[in-house]
């Protein structure tokens, strides 16, 4: 190990999860994952539909449980409570309440992280110019669309000023602009110091942000690295060229 | 705390709260049964009044139930009345209004109805005391019934001993100002003049609502020997 | 606990919001404001007729917007996935309940409150006094809906919506009837099945017990011993389903 090495801000060693549907009915939906995201790293988890890319997501936040493994976030158990103080969540296609504004839901999960009152009006303040909701704060959010509903969950991610940041789908239903916006954001949040969690299947947007990327298949991670190193192991001309080759090899195997 | 550990402390601390509970209820039944809640479940298929019992709505049955014995009545259907009264007061026999019109159904309204069999007769007004009888040992410290009683031996069934009997029990409760009148007739009617003149003597200084009354009662009584004045020959 | 609050503020409002509370809350006002069409019956009777008719409608009604809500409460944060957006915040599982409780019972609270308000009203403009029983007959009604806001998340905690639905509400039946049966089981010969129904009686919530109203709408007092005893047996079995509700809630995953 290097001595000058940044801690890892989420470590998973042989993370498995099985469902278990009915009588001998049981789905692997992650086997024996083990991987390392260093602090103030973007990590890009990839992989087609039902791949566990959520799962994994949610294991990590305590929404579902370990079949067996180990998961550390920031060098503390995953299951305590007070470490979610510093992680912020974009789940996919993001819902809260309907009858409240973005200001509104902005105060609600403010209250839940413990943010005092002086401070919290002028952080949602900032967190809806930055995501480009200020002039929408009187709209419930029964009338947002679906980017716009990306985007308070983004501002709601980014609420508690957390060090590390889990992002499921998080340009799913914006526009070029909106997407371009996100990926700009994010290497800012990276600049500021913060580590990144970012599962997609939209792989191009993945390849322009991260620092390294896992290729997961059917609960199995396949592929870990950096996108060039990667390439050239699997002698890919592209991303694209990438993904397809190591699903297909995982097919075969 | 494992799974494991923390699904035994949440049965045990399960277990525990039942355990409380389970006395506390045995003590809240002996209230309840001291306070007179008797558990009265009466089935009655085919009757939204069935599932309102059911669903615990005991009292709001016994008022349908009511209502409809003041429709048979007012049709002249007084026979079809009398299950659905016997109903009513199962349900709620706390209610003294269906026990006090009740017993006034069978001892005068239907009686009157049968007034040609003089046999009939007397069982139907027999049957409206034995209601108000049993109406009594459902409500025993309030005046209603025992009034009802003593004025249905003084007006039907012409045992002014009887009479006197309930209405004495009636005036030892909080009661409207009539009662005591009643009271003094039935003492007149028993034979027992010098009682009667004591309780109308005892309305006019109490300055119930019946003192003009009573004063003329007992100027009749001293001057005729009877409160009716008897008529001029 | 302060989180818990902030749950139990939003869970208010977003059930005050709920079209089916409000329509429940307008049935309820008509049903006491019909009481009043009793006007060929004797004062007597018609004022009995209108604490009857009251107060079951205060607590049918109560027990429907308390068991439709709580069992919404809970199974809208599941369905629409908002309880991920909780649960991934520093918000422990008991907070995210005890919120739930404490939403629920506020806006049970109200829709009591506000048909007693009716109910004082009607029997004012009536009788011109309100006896302090009547407040105790409201007062166990209130008390009543908390253990059916518990029993409620208990099962919506793992249950789906239609069995929550049915479940309660059969509860609800049952539980005004186990007195009955219970007093049954004394004629009964076989001391097995006698043991049988008395823990069942034991463990069935006794509903009956806070049922006092047979004796105020004619007139009768209740003795504050009563009131306290019935209140502990709420209370009680109030936490008896918050644990079961955590027990499953506690490993549920969303």
């Amino acid at each position: 190990m290097e001595t000058n090495e940044k801690p890892a801000a989420l470590r998973i060693e042989g993370l498995t999860k099985i469902f278990h549907l009915g009588r001998n009915k049981n789905v692997t939906a992650l086997d024996n994952l083990s991987l390392e995201i260093k602090e103030g790293e973007i990590f890009g988890l990839l992989g087609p539909n039902g791949s566990g890319k959520t799962t994994a997501l949610k294991l990590i936040l305590g929404l579902l449980f370990p079949t067996s493994g180990q998961i550390e976030i920031l060098g503390r158990d995953h299951q305590d409570v007070e470490v979610k103080n510093d992680i912020g969540y974009l789940p996919e296609n993001p819902y809260y309440y309907r009858y409240l504004t973005g200001p509104e839901i902005l105060t609600f999960y403010g209250r839940i992280f413990g943010i005092k009152k002086e401070n919290l009006e002028e952080k949602k303040e900032e967190l809806l110019k930055l995501v480009g909701l200020y002039d929408k704060q009187h709209l419930p959010l029964k009338h947002f669309s679906k980017g716009m509903l990306e985007r308070i969950g983004l501002a709601v991610a980014l609420l508690n000023n957390p060090k590390f940041l889990i992002l499921d789908e998080p340009t799913t239903g914006l526009d070029p602009i909106g997407s371009r916006e996100t990926r700009n954001l994010l290497l800012n949040l990276q600049a500021a110091g913060k580590t990144i969690l970012l599962s997609s299947h939209y792989l191009s947007e993945i390849e322009k942000v991260s620092n390294r990327v896992g290729i997961l298949h059917q609960g199995k991670l396949l592929a870990l690295g950096t996108t060039s190193e990667l390439m050239t192991q699997w002698k890919a001309g592209d991303i694209e060229d990438l993904f397809i080759k190591v699903i297909e090899w995982s097919k075969q195997s | 705390m494992t799974k494991i550990t923390y699904r035994n402390s949440s049965i045990a601390a399960i277990v525990l709260l039942f355990l409380l509970l389970s006395p506390l209820q045995n003590k809240i039944d002996l209230q309840r049964k001291q306070m007179g809640f008797e558990q009265r479940l009466l089935l009655m298929p085919g009757q939204i009044t069935g599932s309102l019992i059911l669903g615990g709505f005991k009292g709001l049955a016994a008022d349908l139930l009511w209502l409809q014995v003041e429709e048979l009545f007012h049709s002249g259907q007084s026979y079809k009345m009398l299950p659905i009264l016997r109903s009513v007061t199962f349900l709620q026999p706390k209610f003294v209004t269906p026990w006090a019109v009740g017993g006034w159904h069978l001892s005068y309204n239907i009686s009157v109805m049968v007034k040609d069999h003089p046999e009939q007769e007397k069982a139907w007004i027999q049957a409206g005391v034995d209601f108000l009888k049993e109406g009594i040992s459902y409500n025993p410290e309030r005046y209603d019934l025992y009034f009802e009683l003593g004025w249905t031996f003084f007006n039907k069934v012409k045992n002014y001993a009887e009479a006197v009997k309930y209405l004495e029990l009636a005036c030892k409760f909080p009661r409207p100002d009539y009662i005591d009148d009643a009271l003094a007739h039935a003492y007149e009617k028993n034979g027992q003049i010098d009682r009667a003149m004591e309780t109308w003597k005892e309305i006019i200084n109490s300055g119930n609502s019946f003192s003009p009354t009573a004063v003329r009662m007992l100027h009749n009584l001293k001057t005729y020997g009877s409160t009716i004045v008897p008529e001029k020959k | 606990m302060v989180k818990a609050i902030v749950i139990a503020k939003n869970t208010f409002q977003e059930a005050l919001r709920m079209r089916s509370y409000q329509i429940i809350l307008v049935f309820a006002l008509l049903l006491l404001g019909s009481s009043q069409l009793f006007s060929f019956l004797t004062p007597v009777e018609q004022l009995k007729m209108i604490k009857d008719v009251s107060l079951s409608g205060i607590e049918f009604f109560s027990a429907l917007m308390a068991i439709l809500a709580s069992m919404t409460a809970l199974r809208s944060e599941f369905e629409t996935n908002t309880i991920s957006t909780l649960l991934s915040k520093p918000l422990k599982r008991s907070d995210f309940i005890l919120g739930k409780f404490l939403g629920m019972a506020l806006v049970t609270t109200l829709g009591v409150v506000i048909m007693s308000v009716v109910f004082i009203g009607l029997i004012l403009f009536k009788q011109h006094s309100f006896e302090i029983s009547l407040f105790s007959a409201l007062f166990l009604i209130w008390a009543e809906m908390l253990v059916i806001i518990a029993i409620t998340l208990a099962v919506a905690a793992f249950a789906s919506t239609a069995f929550t639905l049915i479940f309660v509400f059969f509860l609800f039946l049952v539980g005004h009837l186990t007195s009955y049966g219970f007093s049954l089981s004394g004629e009964m010969k076989n001391p097995v099945l006698q043991v049988i129904i008395k823990f069942f009686y034991n463990i069935i919530p006794n509903f009956e017990n806070f049922a006092i109203r047979d004796q105020v709408v004619v007139g009768g007092t209740i003795p504050i011993t009563y009131l306290l005893k019935t209140f502990g047996y709420g209370i009680i079995y109030t936490a008896i389903a918050l644990i079961v509700c955590l027990y499953f809630f506690r490993y549920r995953e969303v």
